[in-house]
């Protein structure tokens, strides 16, 4: 009996070896899904606005509301000066809802349920909010991290305790999506391994949960990609309006 | 082309009014539908949101401590400070999402 090890999923593996002075470059099957990703979301977007009709069919429709989609989060979450940064918030959110639906195919890879992806996504938000608040608001930036009313002698440890949490988004934003991912793709595996165990007198139960949890994975594969790009945005609003 | 393949303007009026009453009517329905019907994710995610939230506090005030600790060769005192700094940072991070899910509803 071949063993069936719910994390076997998850495993890199290397497709083309590659080393480009003395650094693994491989291309590796999330590799392979990330290019995957991006090249769905191309021609997705390309084939859909082809026709760019005054009345939109169903493709277009679906193209559309994406983008108003983030417009509409854009608008209501930072404001008319957060529209410079639609087209890296639209990139993100396609990226991650991509490579989230792109997992739930079966025999198919997870690129987000690795958090070296996920932190990278979010160190790349993190670094880039810091940078921009700094360019816009100078040193005032760091007013983020003192809140107004807060008696002087406190103000030492409300500072600290401020740092930490400004420090602990790219953390949670990273580990939040990595964390469903895999959840949700481990929980599948291992009931996937029931339906194998029970046969057919039994098997039937396992399977019938599977089915319900790949439709509760679908919502969650959509919800984590909309959290991260809302999470995004109210960052990037810190950077805008420095208040407390 | 003096041929107009559209319906006449009257008909055209009244079938846009009625999509618009079904359409409002929708929309009626989904909102009084909305405190209740939390979607099955919903509840969980949220439960994994600030779960999240409050143990992130923890490891990044931990790690901190920890590599403070390492420099000032202070071991363990910048740990346990920053371990409970951490678990402050987490409780105001719970606050601001609980705060932040508030308003949004």
């Amino acid at each position: 009996m071949e063993h069936h090890n719910p994390l076997e999923q998850f495993a890199i593996q290397r497709i083309v070896p590659l080393h480009i002075g003395g650094i693994d470059v491989s291309i590796t099957n999330s590799t392979v899904f990330m290019v995957l990703a991006i090249a769905l979301i191309t021609l997705f977007l390309t084939l859909s606005m082809r026709s760019g009709s005054l009345v939109p069919a169903r493709w277009q429709s679906m193209a559309e509301l994406s983008y108003e989609f983030i417009g509409n989060m854009i608008r209501e979450n930072v404001g008319n000066e957060g529209r410079r940064y639609f087209p890296f918030i639209f990139s993100l959110f396609m990226f991650v809802l991509f490579c989230n639906l792109l997992g739930l195919i079966p025999y198919s890879f997870t690129v987000t349920s690795h958090i070296i992806v996920t932190f990278a996504l979010a160190a790349v938000v993190f670094i880039g909010v810091t940078i921009i608040g700094f360019i816009r608001n100078g040193a005032g930036f760091l007013r983020l991290f003192v809140p107004s009313g807060v008696p002087v002698f406190l103000l030492p440890l409300i500072i600290v305790i401020e740092f930490l949490s400004y420090l602990t988004r790219p953390i949670s934003l990273s580990v939040r999506l990595f964390a469903n991912m895999m959840a949700g793709h481990t929980v599948l595996a291992v009931f996937g391994s029931f339906v194998v165990a029970l046969g057919i007198l039994a098997g039937w139960m396992p399977l019938a949960f599977i089915v319900a949890m790949i439709g509760l994975e679908l919502i969650i594969a959509i919800l984590q990609a909309y959290v991260f790009a809302i999470l995004t945005c109210i960052y990037l609003n810190d950077a805008f309006h420095v208040h407390h | 082309m003096t041929e107009d393949p559209s319906p006449p303007p009257e008909e055209f009026a009244n079938r846009l009014r009625d999509l618009r009453k079904q359409v409002d009517g929708d929309n009626d329905k989904g909102a009084a539908e909305k405190p209740g019907a939390a979607a099955p994710g919903s509840a969980m995610g949220l439960a994994f949101r600030v779960g999240i939230e409050l143990a992130t506090g923890l490891v990044v005030g931990g790690g901190l401590g920890w590599l403070l600790d390492r420099w000032w060769h202070t071991s363990p005192a910048m740990l346990i400070l920053f371990f409970f700094l951490g678990a402050a940072a987490g409780m105001v991070n719970v606050f601001r999402t609980a705060r932040e899910i508030n308003r949004r509803d």
